[in-house]
């Protein structure tokens, strides 16, 4: 409410943003006004309008545990303090039809043939705090949430006791209406699970419970409350004190997690079976009500911001921030910030938190009016490009503006640097700042330039890959002398020339290693990395190059282990090279780089050392694609699209794990 | 048990997570959805499939893989399975532990029986006189005898050369 009157803030209530171009200081968000078809200037909440309208539905806001006219409010302190008409259950906007709202307003306030409205308005920054959903455990059967009328949520727990819920404060059963007095609250339904909505902890449903519980007994002291855990998790300030006070006012606390709830269909009350696992009896449990604490979930519609904003989510379907530790409240893309449970499940004071620190965060760019950027943008030579739009379709910002026929240009205030557009660049129209073509060429050279052979040549991103050398090394991890980093900003930046060049100067094998797909620091750059493999691997096994001498590792800058691991297994691998491979590789490379006849007849007169391998397929069950691990040899089958984009593959193998994933025709 | 006396043998857990059904035993969290499942935990306070997991994380499996072991109270009805919010497969940890007693002899009497009976017949319930009259008082056809080459080639590969 303090917003809605604050001079300096306007509220866009019931409206949805339809679309965002733009960078960093000067967003264009479009968004839509819906239409509420009553006047909010106008409308003084008599609510004269409800008491005549004729079409019910379902209250969303009480959980469908009350009902709710076509016009409404959706809670007594919504801003503005204005009815709203539901046309999905308005009977209609023709007069003749209903038109009782619009008789009895004194105002004239409602407009039936009120229309959508679009703002376009120019942003400097964004913060996104779109929320979250609630887990319904309608799926677990064994609960019979949906079958049971006295099983219920806490979501739906916390209206029956609300005294602006739809008993108005006294405390009643769905299923006879009757006070419960025996209540069992189950925890972490949906959360924690690998079968049942989600695997991570919910963070808040704990001490939700612990507080429903203490609400209990503060208003109904002859209730008794039993909770089922598995740990209850009191990490914040005070928790622990609310959890031990919850436990002293006689609620109960028995670890172990109910496998079945039964139904008594005279009673209407329900048995709980459990082990209480402390002391490995199994138990049952009698209770008039039981309350699932149900978990929390990414919003469903999480990706159409996503896509507006060119964000990245984590595994589990929150919104991805820039740094999980260093900048916890930035997206990725530059002048987004985010705001409470859209980054991840948090509670009240966590979300104010963050919240506070966006606005902060966004006030330091509009105090300046200014952005600094890391000077390692791309440029495009305007004389070299030939205006394909290759390099906008990859740049995982949106920061290369083209249209069909002009050359494309760089907005440097959103480029992040990662140089994907430099390697997608067909024709070396793009110089990406401090990291060249040139730069990194000299540096394949000067690497390659005595004893060729004993050399293992490692393109690591700046983030995580050359910084998990840099863990190894300070962890005093062995691993053998041949490697030889070449640092790049993000392995989106090795492109196909690179790899080939250190062929040709007599490289025995190449690594290219970026960060795991979750933490890929350029949103989903590496993307790029893995297609430009398949491409490598495909055209090498066509030149008779044997393909396992290019291996691809995701390494994060924690894996140092793995960095180390990772070396010594290719330094092995890079033994069994022999020069005759390599010397081939020189001439055929050198020769797939002429055209016309003169390739053919070089080609003709290059014979491979290698007998290609026939690789036995195995039989592919429907949906799914054949691959080969380049490390290993491991041939193997998984669910996958070719429209999908590539997930982070691995090799099934216990042992090997590699990520050197070949994707094989079939 | 306290917890000084407490010692992990993972020379034998690795055994076992190599079995396939038992490979997901680590990520066990202890939460007793199995038992409160379990109908054989229901009628029997002594079995208990959390505590056979707990068992096989620490590699004590000696006990429940010896004689008059508790893992044969297990019906296989796989009700852990679809309950375990892990994905622990408690079910599929017991038949292995079953699969490693019977290896070594030590499977129960009974279990043994109908193995065999099995491998002869094809059949775990015998053909009875009383089985048979109720089927004729049904109108069903009496019970065939079941040709067991096949079925002894599965259970025993070298039978395929003995027939040729």
């Amino acid at each position: 409410m303090d917003v809605g009157r604050h001079p300096n803030v306007t509220l866009l209530t019931y409206s949805e943003v339809e679309n965002v171009s733009g960078y960093v200081g000067n967003f264009k968000v479009t968004v839509r006004k819906k239409a509420r078809y009553v006047d909010e200037n106008l409308c003084s909440a008599c609510g004269d309008c409800v008491k005549v309208c004729p079409s019910i539905t379902p209250d969303e806001y009480q959980q469908g545990l009350s009902s709710r006219r076509a016009i409404y409010i959706q809670y007594p302190q919504a801003v503005p303090s204005a009815y709203v008409i539901d046309m999905n259950t308005c009977l209609g906007t023709n007069p003749i039809a209903c038109g009782k709202c619009s008789d009895v307003c004194e105002k004239h306030a409602i407009d039936y043939d009120m229309q959508d409205r679009l703002i376009n308005l120019e942003i400097g920054t964004i913060i996104v705090a779109t929320g979250m959903g609630v887990y319904d455990p309608t799926e677990i059967e064994e609960y019979g949430y949906g079958k049971y009328a006295n099983v219920i949520t806490s979501m739906e727990f916390e209206r029956l006791i609300c005294a602006g819920g739809p008993t108005e404060g006294h405390f009643v059963r769905p299923g006879d209406k009757k006070r419960p007095k025996r209540i069992g609250f189950i925890q972490c339904v949906g959360s924690r699970s690998k079968k049942y909505g989600s695997e991570y902890c919910s963070n808040i449903c704990c001490m939700n419970t612990v507080k429903d519980t203490l609400l209990l007994r503060d208003h109904y002291p002859d209730t008794e409350n039993y909770v089922f855990y598995m740990d209850i998790r009191a990490f914040g300030k005070g928790f622990e004190d609310m959890y031990m006070r919850s436990k002293e006012v006689g609620v109960k606390y028995i670890r172990g997690i109910p496998g079945e709830i039964t139904n008594s269909s005279e009673t209407g009350n329900l048995k709980v079976a459990v082990e209480n696992t402390l002391t490995g009896q199994f138990e049952e449990y009698e209770f008039d009500m039981v309350v699932l604490s149900v978990g929390v979930k990414p919003q469903d519609d999480s990706h159409v911001i996503r896509k507006l904003l060119t964000l990245s989510k984590t595994s589990d379907g929150f919104l991805m921030e820039a740094h999980p530790k260093l900048k916890p409240v930035d997206a990725p893309t530059k002048g987004v910030f985010f705001a409470g449970c859209v980054e991840s499940p948090k509670d009240i004071k966590d979300s104010v938190t963050q919240a506070s620190a966006a606005a902060a965060r966004a006030q330091i760019l509009l105090n300046a009016g200014k952005v600094k950027i890391e000077a390692i943008t791309s440029r495009i030579d305007t004389e070299l490009c030939k205006k394909c739009g290759l390099c906008a379709g990859v740049c995982p910002y949106g920061a290369i503006k083209w249209s069909k026929g002009e050359i494309p240009t760089v907005i440097e205030a959103a480029c992040a640097g990662c140089g994907c557009c430099g390697a997608e660049c067909n024709f070396g129209a793009i110089t990406m700042r401090h990291f060249t073509d040139h730069q990194i060429v000299a540096q394949i050279d000067a690497i390659l330039e005595k004893e060729p052979m004993k050399k293992l040549v490692t393109f690591a991103c700046n983030w995580c890959s050359y910084a998990g050398g840099d863990f190894a090394g300070i962890s005093r991890l062995q691993y053998p002398v041949h490697c030889r980093l070449i640092r790049t900003m993000c392995s989106a930046r090795v492109q196909e020339d690179f790899i080939i060049q250190a062929f040709m100067r007599g490289a025995p094998m190449v690594l290219v290693s970026g960060c795991h797909f979750a933490d890929c620091h350029y949103i989903n750059a590496n993307r790029a990395t893995v297609r430009r493999a398949q491409r490598l691997w495909d055209k090498m096994e066509k030149l008779g190059i044997r393909p396992e001498r290019l291996q691809l590792e995701w390494i994060s800058a924690a894996e140092g282990q793995k960095f180390a691991a990772v070396m010594r297994k290719l330094d092995e691998k890079r033994k069994d090279v022999n020069k005759a491979e390599v010397d081939y590789a020189i001439e055929v490379l050198k020769a797939d780089m002429l055209k016309g006849d003169a390739k053919k007849a070089a080609m003709e007169k290059l014979k491979s050392p290698r007998v290609p391998e026939k690789t036995q397929l195995p039989p592919i069950p429907e949906g799914h694609h054949p691959f080969k691990c380049m490390s290993c040899g491991h041939v193997f089958t998984m669910p996958y699209d070719l429209k999908e984009e590539p997930f982070e593959w691995s090799c099934p193998l216990g042992e090997c794990k590699s990520n050197s994933i070949r994707r094989l025709k079939g | 048990m306290s917890n000084s006396d407490i010692t992990v043998d993972f020379e034998k857990r690795r055994q076992l997570e190599k079995i396939l059904g038992a490979d997901h035993i680590s990520y066990c969290y202890q939460c007793g959805a199995c038992v409160g499942d379990c109908p054989s935990a229901r009628f029997d306070p002594s079995f208990n499939p959390r505590t056979i997991v707990l068992k096989a994380l620490m590699g004590d499996i000696d006990e429940l893989t010896g004689e008059n072991s508790i893992i044969w109270h297990c019906s296989n009805c796989y009700n852990c399975y679809e309950r375990c919010p892990q994905d622990v497969r408690p079910v599929e940890v017991i038949i292995a532990l079953k699969n490693i007693s019977s290896k070594s002899g030590k499977s129960e009497e009974g279990i043994l029986t109908i193995a065999k009976r099995i491998k002869d017949t094809g059949r775990s319930v015998p053909i009875m006189g009383s089985i048979e009259k109720m089927r004729e008082g049904l109108g069903l056809p009496p019970l065939a005898v079941i040709d067991c080459t096949d079925l002894s080639i599965i259970l025993n590969p070298e039978n395929k050369d003995k027939q040729k």
